[in-house]
């Protein structure tokens, strides 16, 4: 019941959120020096051809028409164009989203594969070297700069060893679309000399983004299975004469993982924050890149889009996130 | 003092985190000793164009830019910058979000549950996001790094000391001296600030080790203070170029970025164990 | 009625001179094959008339044909799908006579296309447009036949011949067809082709490129070159390294000739890879704000000229990849004097100077393009000298659209600023003219510079057709305008056009970089 009502509640603050957001990402895109107007008529143009671009985009308008001409294409699904590429930027974002999404999907996966086991471990095993190894390696995951370690993966597996391809997200033009998935959709074709090549291309920028990923799930899964072996009830059940392995696995883990699910709005948002610059390094033609080639542009309709969408995509995410939470941990739900 | 001293003595005793606070403490150290530790600290601001992307040697410890300048003098010059926009962001972020938060939690109307809902909307996007838009407007400088910096992480502490105003004021004691007509000032001031006074350091320092790599990522973007300023992120742009050759150009920025948000990060960790043992992190189970 | 006036080379098919020095040697007699071209720059739309840039020619130069086209270096004008132009003695009447061509979908280029392209260019006022804003008047160009087009300019221009390569005719009949909303076309055209080029469109995705196929009808024939590439594609790659490391494996066949010297020199030592030398006409200066103290004081722009390291810019930090150009014209450009001597890294000279001036010396901002690291080098390079002499200044580096943006407006446009000024048409007013011109203060002249002797000069060879006095007064003005400091003249870039070993047959323009394919062929 609880849950319900705290999604309910969640869902009706998605509408406002959204519109603050929109609101403070309007007001600091209009405090912009840069006359995007006078890039996109061009190096030589005039102040005849620079007013008339003005007047097509609407830019010569007052702040307040603009903000509510936006707020009104927004509900209709129009971000407006794109001051460098001139196409409607939902186009942009929405052709661009599921290279994110297959990217962060494959690092969140990987991250949990190998975390939650090691967390358990170190867990399990605390105090011993390899808890303290593992302890390191999740310091670090969470101190480095994602775009300096994708630099170091580049310069020693792509360009020192050349086993990896330096960037891209597949050679040439890919599989078909069918679902924008690279992996399923060259899978679905069974094109593997395909499904290969993106997946050589996909190593380097999703274990960058997984590493920080990873040591997040790791930290919270130790810390989890720690509280609930240290619980009245696992003493309890071992008092009663239920096995160590079962209690770990049946009781311990379940109350670890619920740990986890509840950083995984945390995770996400690392995982967003990091991957605008490691798409940029990678050349990952995703959201993030196209954020930084629009920071590079000064082309500010783009980047309030960018945020808009990621923000929709966050807020969306920690919603599902509440609501499984709901969902598995039995003390949420009386 | 006592208390500090019970500090400094819980931290010797956790070795991370002893080591963390040595990193932070070296930090400091190196970046005011920055003109003497370096080996030439005239190359910050000048260049020697035929010395340009020499490798690591005796005179120079990381090598040479793409200017002729000595990479180890740079890096140590570029620890200021770091700290300073760090100390300022995080020190403009809580002047703004310790007030916000106990003013909200303190009074109970409109006016605090909009002051929250407007902290939610910064929080509903991850950090760096807004951070790019905001110095992607203001144009590539420090000061206005800072500033995005600072209009992008108030919520945190705001949210923070909401929350734990709230639960204060459920305390016995802060009831009564309510109740025996203590002004709002006081009470928030003398009761509320000391009782959360722990998390706030907690959060601070792990704070700070976000607020450097949210900057180094600001300048990588080149949103960061402008050529041929030593900031770490940017010389790490720069140095892309010259890869594979110029290894120790990219190398030794992104060392110095890691060692010391690993040395918040680890203090952080082990504030985090002695002030707040409810979130502690169980090492000794 | 002389057709051009700088050169003696008058009217005559196109075919002889384009071979002399395209033609393939022998080879093998497997067809073509496909090039793959690995572009710095994003192919944002294909639309001809909304883009003008040099780093994406190749989609302009290859799905397209304009009336004239520029070829090989120095550039050499030649009729292309026109046969031959007359000019009236008023030099305001231009005539074209066109050559049986015809567009990918099969119809004929007509030259009521040819006028309905410039209309559209003139209407759509982005790209090319302001090389004819106030010299042909829209409407004004006229087809008496389907055969023959007519522009009567409004006023005499010297330079207009050298600007019709950027008329790319467009089919008329299929853009129309897919207007919307009165948009010109310009959202079908963004992604699709409705020219005659050598190429024919096959795929485009603004995030990876673009695809063309031979256009086996082209008007020009394919005979000339042995084996010509049946595929060519355009891929965006906007990292160095991918685009050097693809080149060394043999992934692509070709990029940009303007990579920073330290990785031409690992291009070079591939064995896979041949890199082509050619002097370009790109010049790398330093815009400076002539209009305000103290730089308005002609000792002040000295003492600048002289604070600046052109040696350990071009000799190290370059390596020696460009030759330095005194002037503001490249120096392989006629009209530029063979004999001056230029600025040095004088810092006594700057001292002297610094000391004439007369106006109250402040901290300068000094401009630089983010992203362009080159820019930054040179302006940090400068803050070096500065310093040494004693003037403040800060660095400022900012995006390109800021920049531009900034540089029109007075109050808002950086002290000085360094960037490059590329070859849109080869003639000396595609620089001086520009760069110099009273008339162009705000938009192209963005120094607010106007010197009254200069601007005779440059109005004069404006509109003359007499070629010695175009020369003398190009020459003259260049001379005025490095006496008068004017900007920071730095140097005159060099292409590295880095192809793989079994390309052949590339021909290098300083407007085409070396990107019209038509003419290659790989083994």
């Amino acid at each position: 019941m609880r849950a319900l009502v705290l999604t309910v509640n969640r869902l009706a603050w998605f509408v406002p959120t959204l519109l603050g957001l929109l609101a403070i990402t309007f007001t600091i895109s209009h405090l912009i020096p840069a006359d995007p107007i006078a890039f996109i008529a061009g190096d030589n143009a005039t102040a005849e051809q620079i007013a008339a671009l003005k007047a097509k985009f609407g830019v010569d308008k007052p702040i307040p028409v603009q903000l509510w001409n936006y707020v009104l294409g927004v509900a209709q699904g129009d971000f407006g164009v794109s001051l460098y590429t001139q196409r409607p930027i939902v186009d942009d974002l929405v052709g661009r989203l599921p290279a994110t999404l297959e990217l962060a999907f494959v690092s969140i996966v990987a991250s949990a594969i190998l975390g939650i086991p090691l967390g358990v471990l170190a867990a399990v095993r605390r105090n011993s070297w390899l808890d303290h190894a593992l302890r390191v390696f999740t310091v670090s995951g969470l101190a480095i700069a994602a775009f300096w370690l994708a630099i170091l993966f580049q310069l020693l597996f792509a360009m020192r060893l050349g086993w990896t391809p330096l960037q891209g997200r597949v050679d040439g033009w890919g599989p078909d679309v069918i679902t924008g998935f690279f992996l399923i959709d060259s899978a679905v074709a069974g094109d593997w000399g395909v499904f290969r090549d993106v997946v050589a291309h996909m190593i380097l920028p999703a274990v960058t983004l997984g590493f920080p990923a990873m040591a997040t799930v790791m930290r919270f899964t130790r810390a989890g299975v720690l509280d609930a072996i240290n619980s009245n009830y696992v003493d309890y059940q071992l008092a009663m004469g239920v096995p160590h392995r079962v209690v770990i696995w049946r009781y311990v883990l379940r109350n670890a993982l619920i740990g986890t699910v509840t950083q995984l709005g945390l995770i996400l948002g690392n995982l967003i924050a990091n991957a605008v610059v490691v798409e940029a390094v990678f050349d990952w033609p995703g959201l993030g890149l196209y954020a930084v080639n629009s920071i590079l542009q000064s082309d500010y309709n783009a980047i309030m889009g960018f945020t808009l969408v990621i923000g929709a995509v966050f807020i969306i995410a920690n919603l599902l996130v509440d609501v499984t939470h709901g969902l598995i941990d039995p003390r949420e739900s009386h | 003092m006592a208390t500090f001293r019970f500090l400094l003595r819980k931290l010797a005793a956790d070795r991370t985190a002893a080591l963390g606070a040595l990193i932070v403490v070296l930090l400091v150290a190196v970046a005011i000793a920055a003109p003497v530790l370096s080996t030439h600290p005239e190359d910050v601001t000048e260049f020697h164009p035929p010395e340009r992307l020499l490798g690591p040697s005796g005179d120079h410890y990381f090598g040479t830019d793409r200017m002729g300048s000595d990479v180890y003098s740079r890096i140590l010059f570029g620890a200021r910058i770091t700290i300073s926009i760090a100390v300022i962001a995080i020190g403009v972020s809580v002047l703004i979000g310790v007030p916000v938060g106990l003013v909200a939690g303190y009074y109970r109307n409109w006016a605090s549950d909009a002051l929250m809902r407007v902290s939610d909307i910064f929080l509903a996007v991850p950090q760096i996001v807004l951070a790019i838009a905001i110095a992607q407007t203001l144009g590539p400088s420090i000061e206005n790094v800072i500033l995005a910096l600072s209009a992008t992480y108030w919520p945190f502490w705001a949210r923070l000391v909401y929350a734990e105003t709230r639960s204060a004021l459920n305390e016995t004691y802060v009831e009564a001296s309510i109740a025996l007509g203590a002004s709002p000032w006081r009470v928030m001031l003398l009761h509320v600030l000391p009782n959360i006074s722990s998390s706030l350091i907690v959060r601070t320092t792990i704070g700070m080790g976000g607020t450097i790599l949210t900057a180094a990522v600001l300048g990588f973007l080149g949103l960061g203070p402008p050529a041929p300023s030593p900031e770490w992120g940017r010389t790490i742009a720069e140095s892309r170029e010259f890869l594979p050759e110029a290894w120790w150009y990219a190398t030794a920025p992104g060392l110095a970025i890691f060692l010391v948000v690993m040395g918040f990060n680890l203090l952080g960790d082990g504030l985090r164990d002695i002030l707040d043992p409810r979130t502690r992190r169980s090492t000794d189970g | 009625m002389r057709l051009f006036d700088h050169s003696p080379r008058l009217v005559r098919l196109a075919a002889a001179a384009v071979l002399a020095a395209g033609a393939a040697v022998a080879a093998p007699a497997q067809a073509g094959g496909k090039f793959i071209f690995a572009n710095s720059s994003a192919y944002d739309t294909l639309d001809p008339h909304a883009i003008f840039d040099v780093g994406r020619v190749a989609s302009r130069i290859n799905l397209y044909d304009g009336l004239m086209r520029w070829f090989d270096n120095p550039p050499h004008l030649e009729p292309w799908l026109a046969e031959k132009v007359d000019i009236s003695d008023d030099g305001l009447t231009y005539t074209f006579t066109l050559r049986d061509a015809k567009f990918h979908d099969g119809s004929p280029v007509e030259a009521s296309d040819v006028a309905y392209s410039i209309d559209r260019i003139l209407e759509m006022k982005k790209g090319a447009y302001s090389l004819f804003e106030g010299t042909v008047a829209p409407g004004s160009t006229k087809a008496p036949d389907a055969k023959t087009v007519v522009f009567t300019l409004s006023k005499p221009s010297a330079i207009f011949l050298a600007t019709v390569p950027e008329i790319h005719v467009v089919n008329e009949e299929l853009v129309r067809a897919n207007e919307a909303d009165g948009d010109l076309g310009t959202a079908w055209l963004s992604k699709n082709d409705a020219g005659s080029g050598s190429f024919r469109l096959t795929r485009y995705d603004p995030a990876i490129g673009w695809q063309a196929t031979r256009f086996e009808d082209h008007f020009f024939g394919w005979d000339m070159v042995e084996d010509p590439l049946d595929t060519i594609e355009f891929r965006t790659v906007v990292e160095i390294n991918s685009r050097v490391l693809g080149l060394m494996n043999g992934d692509f066949h070709g990029t940009d000739g303007y990579l920073p010297q330290d990785q031409v020199k690992r291009l070079a030592a591939s064995e896979n890879v041949v890199v082509d030398e050619q002097e370009s006409m790109r010049i790398f200066y330093s815009i400076i704000h002539n209009g305000r103290p103290p730089m308005n004081d002609v000792n002040f722009r000295k003492a600048l000229s002289y604070s600046f390291d052109y040696d350990g810019f071009i000799d190290n930090i370059l390596s020696g990849s460009v030759a330095r150009d005194p002037v503001p014209l490249p120096n392989n450009m006629w009209g530029a004097p063979a004999d001056v001597e230029g600025y040095t890294y004088d810092l006594e000279k700057a001292k002297e100077h610094l000391a004439m001036v007369k106006e109250e010396v402040r901290e300068i901002t000094l401009g630089a393009l983010a992203g362009y690291g080159q820019t930054e080098q040179a302006a940090a390079l400068l803050q070096n000298g500065l310093n040494k002499i004693g003037i403040e200044s800060k660095i400022v580096s900012e995006t390109w659209p800021v920049a531009s943006g900034k540089m029109r407006d007075e109050e808002q446009m950086y002290d000085p600023l360094f960037l490059w000024k590329s070859t849109y048409y080869a003639d000396p007013n595609n620089w001086l003219g520009e760069m110099y011109a009273c008339e162009q203060i705000g938009a192209r002249n963005n120094s607010w510079y106007c010197n009254e002797e200069v601007d005779a000069l440059l109005s004069e060879a404006r509109t003359s057709t007499d070629q010695a006095l175009r020369k003398a007064n190009y020459e003259k003005a260049n001379r005025l305008l490095m006496e008068d400091a004017a900007g920071i003249f730095v140097y005159n870039t060099k292409w590295f056009g880095p192809f793989n070993k079994d390309v052949k047959g590339v021909r290098f323009s300083p407007i085409g970089n070396g990107q019209e394919m038509r003419w290659v062929s790989m083994d």
